[in-house]
Parts: structure tokens; sequence; C-alpha cells
């Protein structure tokens, strides 16, 4: 090194004798464990560059979902198993149930159906009449699947089945209500 | 090693002696812009915290609302705090490092004035939604002008000032303003290439993933050589003054400030892992990010180790007790950077509260206390009097410390609990939280520990403003002006005369370091390396992103936006709805399940800016198209609580009162069509096109029963906009991996 010189003459770091503004520099080494830790990281990039073992992109973040999905879509039954129509009228007079319902419906359907099932963005659902019919089971598979491109979201991935026949229960429950601001009638008009 | 140089004694006493004086009173200037504005910044920082915890806050002023004011915080504390706390500290150091004053007075003066009329320009056009859209890049053209322009001032005065040095050799300190103040001229001026349209609107000249990689490019280096590099720099002088002791080792200095600029300016895609940028980018980031581990705890080892046999100072000193905070909190956040780059942390960390939290340990850590502990070390040497209260400097450090610490484990915790929550499964293999909200409430009482934290560190900055004030007070009636006397610098160097014998051997040669201190007396060629290494290290990125088609597939179905999409995209920017949403699904299940099909490279083809947005306090919007009736969002953007009761979004009704300017959306179009989007018609007749769309949408939001006057409304225009997002890639067959 250029310009140094030793400020205790012998042990201590060796000082440089070149000074700024009265800072001075001592010529220490670096230290071993940071030299070995740069090394490390720029070793271990090289491996993970070239894919060596188990480090590296593997086969990329796409081929990894897909088997991601694969893996889901084997554990998932292929036909969720639906709620017999009995069942649910039977929950429709379920005070329970109808409860239970009544809390899912104001937290995700209010906003659309009005809070009184009246209809706002989307129907009425306290008249007589069904666009997608009023069969308990057909009221099932409207939320379920929804009616995407008419504003209808599918409801069967958000919620538990549970909650499922529960809100399908509340739903049927209002059935002869009188909501304070209906909307007009549309579809057809379902007798149980 | 062992070779032994004389001061080259007959040099100086042949050499010309000169009488200077320095500059101070610019250094004074940028210390109570550094002040001002940081509380300035803090203040706005509380703020939009306050109105994460509790949208009230919004107010029913639209220039008021979270994705206008956030980035008036980033960018305040960013350039104004930070910027000023550099300047300061670079004004006063390299004038006594290189023993010359300023080259030009004038020059820095006008670097003063320009860069705080460039701060009150961001502080009137941020809330009025002018805004590039892009992260730390957000000022729109005119200002970025200025910004170059009062820069390039900045940069001349700064060579020029080295060279009139009287000082031989630069010291490191002055090598890292070097890299910062070319890297960030570089930056700048590429990131921000783009095409007006009009006087403060203007749209990237880049396009999706391209805009990506540049916007990150910068982004990332913004934090290296804004935030890093010249608080480096700032340590390197102040640190071993305060301390009274050398510094711990000069090779060290050299290896670490080498393969910092080298290796910073390839980390940048680790802000875009997952999403369409492509993976070997990805890679890339990673990896040089993990490299520069070792590069940053560099400058945290000499940083610390200067203190060697004097940490009993650190006892009584409250300077060297936030010396040691921030660079401690600088070695942290330099250990978690690389974490959070390897793919795997990311993808739990990327668009939530943990990159937050990160950050601003960073920020409060170390740009904050490296500023107050140089700031309370100048004030008696600036003001010529001794510190009015070195108590409430203690006070302020702990006070600040708490409330860094507040702030940053509820904020950890908070980013750790959203993270967890959107990829959690149920046993029946549904999403746990599959309602997005859910997992922003269970945040609140994490933003009010923020708000508590953000407040001690406010309450510190007020403890620094009065003890600036009260120091100031007792100034002298008229400062002292040392006059320096130094010789000048012979035109030629004569070689120290050597008195050891050379080391042996090429290594230990090299070693030796002899070739860096030759660079160190040639202060353009030093820069000129520097730009070099900079320079290299980014075309190895930029060129393959730009070059190699396969890159981003193209995709037939993907369309320009209307140009009422255009309009609506537009307010989109103004509003910072960015700032909240993302529109880049990630290829996980938790996302696709939640948010729909992941992100193509194909589908930002058009757009200028890319408008991926870097964090998710709201839900994913890249296809929202088709999901909701319109007037489901009429009804949202008026009051969102009105359809998420917990929603903490901000109401825009002024979208439902406010006219569309149809005959503007000409300019846009046209804009659009100079960068290469395929407009056909349009450039004909955008205006007439937009009314006709127009009035499609407000019939469709009446039948829904909806208002009956919306036709000539913004909200139209928003609508339109939404539900064309995503929809492009609906009209294609599945492609692999897509679920029907
Ligand atoms: C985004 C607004 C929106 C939300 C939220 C919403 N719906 Fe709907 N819903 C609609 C629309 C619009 C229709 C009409 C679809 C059509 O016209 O085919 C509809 C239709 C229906 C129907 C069929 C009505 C008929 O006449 O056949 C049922 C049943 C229903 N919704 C139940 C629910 C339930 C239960 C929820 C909550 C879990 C819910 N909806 C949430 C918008 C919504
Ligand atoms: C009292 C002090 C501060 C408070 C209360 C505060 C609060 C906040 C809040 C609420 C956000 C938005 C978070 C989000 O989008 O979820 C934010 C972002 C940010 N803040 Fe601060 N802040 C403070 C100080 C600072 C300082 C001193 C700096 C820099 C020197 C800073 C730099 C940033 C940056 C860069 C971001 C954006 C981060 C990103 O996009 O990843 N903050 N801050």
């Amino acid at each position: 090194m250029a310009d140094q010189t030793n400020e205790s003459g012998g042990e201590g770091p060796r000082l440089l004798e070149h000074e700024y503004d009265g800072i001075r520099e001592y010529d220490n080494p670096m230290p071993g464990w940071w030299l070995l830790t740069f090394a490390g990281t720029v070793i271990f990039s090289v491996i993970y560059l070239f894919n060596v073992g188990p480090v590296g992109n593997g086969k990329g973040r796409i081929a990894d979902y897909e088997a991601e999905m694969a893996t889901a879509a084997a554990l998932q039954p292929a036909t969720p198993s639906r709620p017999a129509a009995a069942a649910l009228l039977a929950m429709a007079s379920d005070e329970e149930a109808v409860e239970e319902g009544e809390e899912v419906y104001q937290s995700y359907c209010a906003s659309c159906h009005g809070p009184d099932g009246g209809g706002l963005i989307g129907p009425n659902l306290a008249d007589a009449n069904w666009i997608h019919g009023g069969s308990p089971d057909s009221v099932y598979n409207t939320i379920a699947v929804g009616v995407l491109a008419k504003g209808m979201p599918p409801w069967e991935k958000s919620l538990t089945p549970k909650q499922m026949s529960e809100v399908t229960a509340y739903v049927l429950s209002l059935r002869g209500t009188s909501p304070t601001n209906p909307k007009p009638p549309e579809g057809e008009p379902y007798t149980p | 090693m062992s070779a032994t140089v004389l001061p080259p004694s007959g040099a100086v006493a042949s050499a010309r002696l000169e009488s200077f004086s320095y500059d101070d009173d610019i250094v004074r200037k940028f210390l109570w812009a550094t002040f001002i504005w940081g509380l300035v910044g803090m203040l706005v920082g509380l703020w939009i915290a306050l109105q994460l915890a509790n949208p009230i806050f919004n107010t029913s002023l639209e220039w008021l609302s979270f994705g206008r004011l956030r980035p008036l915080h980033t960018n305040a504390v960013i350039f104004a705090f930070a910027g000023n706390a550099f300047f300061c500290g670079a004004y006063y150091s390299t004038q006594r490092l290189l023993k010359a004053r300023m080259f030009s007075d004038f020059l820095s003066r006008f670097h003063f004035w320009g860069w705080q009329a460039i701060i009150v320009a961001a502080a009137i056009t941020l809330p009025l939604g002018f805004t590039q859209a892009k992260e730390y890049a957000e000022l729109e053209w005119p200002i970025d002008i200025a910004i170059a322009v009062v820069w390039v001032g900045f940069a001349i005065n700064f060579v020029g000032t080295m060279l009139r040095r009287r000082e031989r050799h630069l010291y490191v300190a002055l090598w890292f303003y070097i890299a910062s103040i070319v890297t960030v001229a570089i930056l700048h001026i590429f990131n921000n290439l783009s095409m007006p349209a009009g006087l403060f609107k203007s749209y990237s000249i880049y396009a999706g993933v391209q805009d990506a990689f540049m916007q990150w490019w910068y982004g990332h280096n913004a934090v290296a050589f804004f935030l890093t590099t010249p608080f480096l720099g700032l340590m390197y002088y102040f640190m071993p003054k305060a301390a009274d002791g050398p510094v711990f080792s000069y090779k060290l200095s050299i290896l670490h400030f080498w393969s910092l600029v080298f290796l910073y300016i390839w980390a940048g895609p680790h802000h875009l892992h997952y999403t369409a940028l492509p993976e070997w980018a990805s890679t890339v980031g990673m990896l040089f990010s993990v490299m520069l581990w070792a590069p940053s705890w560099g400058g945290m080892i000499n940083g610390l180790l200067t203190l060697r046999g004097a940490w009993h100072k650190v006892a009584d000193d409250p300077i060297l007790k936030f010396f040691v905070l921030a660079i401690t909190a600088y070695g942290m956040s330099t250990f978690e950077g690389p974490l959070l780059s390897i793919k795997s942390v990311n993808s739990l960390a990327h668009y939530t509260d943990w990159i937050i939290a990160h950050v601003h340990t960073g920020a409060l850590g170390w740009n904050g206390f490296l500023t107050f502990g140089m700031v309370y070390w100048l004030l008696p040497r600036l003001f010529q009097t001794p510190v009015y209260s070195k108590r409430l400097m203690e006070l302020h450090f702990w006070i600040a410390s708490f409330g860094i610490l507040l702030y940053v484990v509820a904020i950890y915790s908070a980013g750790v609990t959203q993270g967890l929550m959107w990829r959690a499964f149920d046993a029946t293999g549904r999403l746990a939280y599959p309602d997005f909200v859910e997992t922003v409430v269970r945040l609140l009482p994490m933003y009010w520990l923020r708000v508590a934290g953000g407040s001690m560190y406010i309450i510190g900055m007020l403890l620094f403003g009065w003890n600036i004030f009260m120091t100031w007070r007792r100034r002298p009636a008229t400062y002292v002006v040392p006059v320096i006397t130094a010789p000048a610098l012979e035109k030629r160097y004569v070689p120290e005369v050597v008195t050891t014998p050379r080391p042996v051997g090429v290594w230990a040669r090299f070693a030796a370091a002899g070739w860096h201190r030759t660079w160190e007396r040639m202060p353009i060629t030093f820069t000129v390396l520097t730009v070099l290494a900079v320079v290299v290290a980014s075309l190895f990125e930029i060129l393959p992103t730009f070059l190699i088609k396969s890159n981003v597939p193209t995709i037939a179905s993907v369309k320009p936006y209307t140009p009422l999409e255009l309009a609506g995209r537009d307010m989109y920017i103004a509003e910072g709805c960015f700032n909240c949403h993302s529109q880049m699904i990630r290829p996980f299940r938790h996302e696709t399940e939640r948010f729909g099909e992941y992100s193509k490279p194909g589908e930002s083809v058009y757009e200028h800016p890319f408008l991926w947005g870097s964090r998710r306090i709201g839900p994913d919007l890249a296809r929202i198209g088709g999901k909701y009736p319109h007037l489901w969002h009429v009804r949202h953007f008026n009051e969102p609580t009105s359809i998420t009761a917990r929603s903490i979004m901000p109401a825009y009704p002024h979208f439902l009162t406010k006219t569309i300017d149809f005959e503007e959306i000409q300019s846009r179009v046209d804009a659009m069509a100079m960068l290469g989007v395929p407009y056909g018609d349009a450039v004909n007749r955008a205006p007439q096109m937009a009314r006709e769309q127009a009035t499609e949408i407000a019939a469709e939001i009446e039948r829904q029963g909806g208002p009956s006057d919306l036709a000539d409304k913004q909200i139209v225009a928003m609508v339109a906009y939404m539900q064309r997002l995503g929809m492009d890639i609906k009209a294609i067959p599945t492609t692999v991996g897509v679920r029907p």
C-alpha cells in the first residue's frame, strides 16, 4: 500500500498517511467473514443461474403454477355436491338457518339486491317472479354459478356449502314479504 | 503492502499559497430546507397513515384523497427531505475535502432555489392529479425538465469544484457523491422520456413490460443512488468527524464502493417477480440483489468499526447515537433487501405492507437518523454557537427510536398477516378469506399503531426543529468567515517519493491498491469509470428487454382502449388508483382463484405507462371488466361503503358531477397514436366516438335503475375503463394453463 505509517509503531492497525480535512483511514484488511459472504453469494448466484440441483428456477414459474393447479384439481370432486330441494325448503322455515343466511346476505348480497331483497342493481327477490327459476334447486344454482354476463357474480367459490344453503334458505324465506322499495317483477312467475 | 511514500515536501514548498473561504451560507440554506420539508413530508405521511386507518380522513375534497397524497408523501420525503439533507452535507463536506470553495456561487444558489421551486411545483401538481403514474417519477414532463436542468447545474458546480481542488486525491465520500450525481441524472432522463399530450399530461414512451422494466430500473436505483450512496458519502465524512477517529478500512471502501455501483443497477427487476416481466430478468434481478448483501454491509462495517475504541463516547454523545442507529438500520434493511429479492420470499411479501415496513426501516432509521446526527453536528459549526440543548437531542433520539420501532413492528406484522391470509385455502380447497375486505380490516389495529409510531417520530422532528431554531437564534450578529490558505495543486502531479520496495508479485501489487490511488487523483477519469460501470451494467439488461421479441408474445385480441376508455384510464391515473390497486395477477393458485387468469405480457402492449402497481391495499383490478354491472360501479365510486360496508376506499362522488372534456380526448389519442398505438379512425374522431360510447353506457346505467343524467359525466368514462379491464384476453380460446 502506498503511504502508510504505523501510529503506535508496531502492533495495532496501520494508519494510512493521507488525510482529508482531518479524516484518516486505517489500512485494515477486509474482514475475512465479509469476503467469504461476498464470495458465497456469487457462488450461489452462479449455481442458481444454471439451475444446478435443487437450486434455481426449476422448470419456471408457469410450469410451477400448472403443477400447483393440477394438484389442487386432483384433490377436488369434479362436481360439487348440491343439497336436495327438500332440505333447502326445510331450512327456509328453520329460523336459525335463515338468520345465518341473512347475515351472509347482508354482507354479500344486499349491495345489489337491497337490504330487504326488494332489488336494486339486481332483481327483486321477494316477489313471485324469477328470471332463472324459483324452485329451490334453481335458486341455489343461480347463486352458485351466477349470471356473469348480467352482473350476478358466482358465489360457489367464495361461500362455504353451508353458507350457500343458508343464504338460499334466506332468499326462499323472502317470498311474500313486502320490501319498502320493490323493483317491478322480472321473469316468469313461479308457484311452489 | 510495504511501500512507504513520503509527502512530496519539495512540491509543497514550491507551490503558490492561495487564500479562500468556504461557502457555508448555502449549507445553512439547505439545512433549513431539510428540516422544513422533512416536517411537511412526514406530516403528509401521518395523514395518509390516518387515511388507511379510517377512510374519513380522505375528506370530501378530491385533492386530498389517498391516491393523490401518497405520491406527495414519497416525493417530499425522498426528494425534499433526503435530497436537501444530501445537498446540505455534500456542500459542507465537498468544499472541505477538496480544500476549495464551490466552483460557482451562482450555481449553488441556482441549485438551491431551483430545487425548492421544483418541490413547490410537486406539492401543487400532485394533489391536482398531474402525474405520470410511475413511482418516484410522478412529476409531469415540464417539472422533469426543470429537475434535469437543476441537476446538471449541480453536476457542473461539483465537477468544477473538483477541477479547482487543492487536495490531490479524492476521499471516499466524494466517490459516492460522484456516483450519485451521475447515476441519478442518467436514471431520471431515461425513465422519464415521454410523449406530451398537453402541458401537464404525458404518456411514457415505453409500454407494458418494457415500461415496467425501465420504471424499476429507475425506481430501485432511486433508492440506491438517492437514498443510499449519497448517504454513504455523508457517513464517510460525518461519522469519522463525530467519532474523531480514522475510518476502519480503506481497502474495504474501495471494494464495496465499486461493487455497489456495479451491482445495484441490475437489481431493479426484483420489484417485478412473478409479473409479466420475462423470467430471466426476474432471475437476474434476484441474483444481483443477493450479491448486493456483502457490498452493502461493507459500508455498515466501515461505519460501525470506525467507532472501534470509541464506543464509550456513544453513551454520552447523542450525535454518535444517531449515527450508530442509522448505520444499524442500514445494515438491517440491506440484509432484508436481498432476502425480499428471493422469489419465494417475495411471493409472500410483494404487494403487502411488508414492503412498507422494509422501506421505513431504511427511511426512518438510515436516512432520517443520519440526517439528524449530521445536522446536530453541523449546528454549532454553521451557527457558530453551541447547540441549544443536548438533552433535547437525547430526547429526540429516544422518542424517534421508539417511534420507528412501533411503526415497523406493527407494519411488519400487518404485511405478514395479509400475505398469509391471501394465500390461505381451507380444507375444501376454497380460499379461506375470499372476501378481500376481510384481509384489510384485519390490519386496521396495526394501522393505528403506525399512526402512533409516526406521531412519535414527528414529535422528535418538532424537538429537532426547536433545537435548530433556538441554536440559530443565538448565532452571532455576523458569522465569522475563516480565511483558509492552502497551496494550489501543481499543474502536474509530482509522484510521491517511494522509499520502500514495491510489493512483489502481481496480486500483492494489485492488493496494495496503488492503481486506485491513481484513479483518485483523476476526477474526470474517476467519473467516467463510474458512468461506465453504471451504463454497461444497465445495457446488459435493457438491451435484451427491448430486443428479444419472445419476451412479449403478442395476443391478437388485445386492442387499444377506445377514446372513452382512455379518458377513464387518465382519470384512474390522475386519482392515483394504482397506488392501492395492482393490475397484475401473478401465476399462483390463490391469485387466479381470487382474481382470474394470471396476467400475460401481451396484454400490456398498449399500456403507456404500465399500471401494474406495487401495492394491493385494495384488490387487483386486472380482470374487473364484466364482473359487476355498470350501476354497481356507479354506486361504488359514489360511496364505496354502500357496497362494502367495511371498505377503506375513498369515495369519488365528483365522478358523478364533473363533466368529461370530450374535445381534450383527441389530444390524448393523438399522443398515443404518435407512440405507435394503432388508433385507426380514432385519430380523426375521438370526441365523437367517446360521446357515442358514453351515451350507450349512460343508457345502460339508467336501464339498470341508476340516475339518468350521466351521459357527459366522468363516471361513464371510468365505468368504460373498468369494464374493459381484462376483457380482451377472454376473446381468445383458452391457452395452456388457463382453467375453463
Ligand atoms: C354485483 C351485484 C350483485 C351481487 C353482489 C349479488 N347479485 Fe344476485 N343478481 C344480480 C343481478 C344483476 C341479477 C340478475 C341476473 C339476470 O338478469 O340474469 C341477479 C340475480 C340473482 C338471482 C336470480 C333472480 C332471478 O330472478 O332469477 C338470485 C337468486 C340472486 N341474484 C341471489 C343473490 C345472492 C344470494 C347474492 C349474495 C350471495 C347475490 N345475488 C349477490 C346482481 C348481484
Ligand atoms: C412520520 C413519518 C412517516 C409516516 C407516518 C409514513 C407513512 C407512510 C405511509 C402510510 C405510506 C403508504 C403505505 C402504503 O401505501 O401502504 C408510506 C409510504 C412510503 N414512505 Fe413513508 N412515512 C413516514 C416517513 C417516511 C420517510 C422519512 C421516508 C423516506 C425518507 C418515507 C418513504 C416512503 C416511501 C418510499 C413510501 C412508498 C413505499 C413503497 O411504495 O413501497 N416515509 N409512508
